[in-house]
């Protein structure tokens, strides 16, 4: 009887479906897509086994030395690796951290170390970054430098990057970017907590203020 | 069990026929929704739109011009990495869905840096279909579809 039971909500699901995929093409409210959001789940992943901050000495925006552990030790700090020739997630990614920044308070926002490191040194100069970030948030801070360096580093954090190459059939130059954002609490400095690309600015917004005091979202 | 299966069959077939009649002739019959532009940082961006096809037979989406943009490529997303294709199928009696994380369509030496709430004019070119012009809204730069902000 159970099994009755499903098969007829499966077949009324397929009727549903097959009428609305047949439908007018006006399907701006679009109903089928949201039903297969999912939005019960949290955005957050919290690690058991926190990361530890890797050991990346690079160069910012500015065309200054920037040791990551130094500069950002004692501090609530998002990580993220792209490159600025990305025109869909690595914007959307950097975009939501900066929208979801600005509703925190003044001095939330002073604690607050937001760091894009590029996973495409070579196109992405010092300047290059500066002019992007500025774009979004212009506190963000922007590392480039040294592939093996930036690799190495995004390794340890369980990311996987490998560096800008040509497609061997249309000759584009492809590179490759994070799928995560990476959170390190001010308390341990440990990374603790993971994002991936799903990731809402209303995600970020409803974490931030905990992950300024580096307790759990 | 057994028994379910053959209504179920017919109930499907008649469901399909009344859906999508009137489509023997065989022929692809486009038509675009949801379609937007979030806010380019850069001197790039890329768009989202869905091609649906009423029609019994597929056809497949080869270019994609605009006067915004120096080029416009279609972009599949593998992995962490795009990759440029040539043409993407649009199914009979189904969709070809652009969105972020998936395919997406670049444009690369834009013009101008289109804002939130301008629009931008695009020309899809198909196989076997007319050319389908399209105006794609600019939407703030962390849109998302599914919350419709």
């Amino acid at each position: 009887m159970r099994k009755k039971t499903f098969a007829a909500a499966a077949l009324l699901a397929a009727a549903t479906l097959t009428l609305s995929a047949c439908g007018s093409g006006d399907d701006s409210n679009s109903p089928v897509a949201v039903v297969s959001e999912d939005t019960s789940q949290k955005a957050a992943t919290i690690l058991d086994k926190p990361f530890e901050k890797p050991d990346l000495v690079l160069t910012d925006t500015k065309g200054k030395k920037y040791d990551f552990r130094k500069e950002t030790a004692g501090r609530p700090t998002l990580v993220y690796f792209g490159y600025t020739h990305c025109p869909d997630i690595c914007p959307l990614t950097m975009n939501n951290l900066a929208v979801a920044k600005k509703q925190l308070s003044k001095a939330e926002q002073a604690k607050l170390r937001v760091v894009f490191v590029t996973t495409d040194p070579a196109r992405d100069t010092s300047s290059e970054l500066g002019k992007w970030l500025k774009g979004i948030d212009p506190r963000f801070v922007g590392l480039t430098g040294d592939f093996a360096t930036i690799q190495a580093g995004a390794r340890t954090l369980g990311i996987s990057i490998e560096p800008t190459h040509k497609d061997k059939k249309t000759g584009k130059t492809v590179s490759v970017h994070g799928t995560q954002v990476i959170a390190f609490s001010p308390k341990t400095d440990g990374g603790y907590v993971l994002y991936g690309e799903d990731a809402t600015v209303d995600d970020y917004t409803k974490d931030l203020p905990k992950l300024i005091k580096g307790e759990n979202p | 069990m057994r028994h379910l299966l053959v209504p179920a069959a017919v109930i499907a077939g008649a469901l399909a026929l009344a859906g999508c009649g009137g489509s023997d002739d065989a022929r692809a019959e486009l038509s675009v929704s949801s379609s937007y532009i979030p806010q380019p940082v850069s001197g790039m961006a890329a768009g989202f739109l869905t091609i649906a096809n009423k029609g019994g037979a597929k056809d497949e989406l080869t270019s994609v011009t605009s006067d915004t943009a120096g080029s416009v490529t279609v972009h599949e997303t593998v992995g962490q990495s795009m990759q440029e294709v040539k043409s993407l199928d649009v199914p009979a009696h189904g969709q070809l869905v652009f969105k972020s994380g998936g395919n997406h369509l670049m444009f690369e030496n834009l013009k101008r840096k289109p804002k939130q709430g301008e629009k931008v004019t695009v020309e899809l070119h198909f196989a076997k279909s007319d050319p389908l012009k399209v105006e794609m809204p600019v939407k703030s730069a962390t849109y998302n579809p599914a919350t419709g902000h």
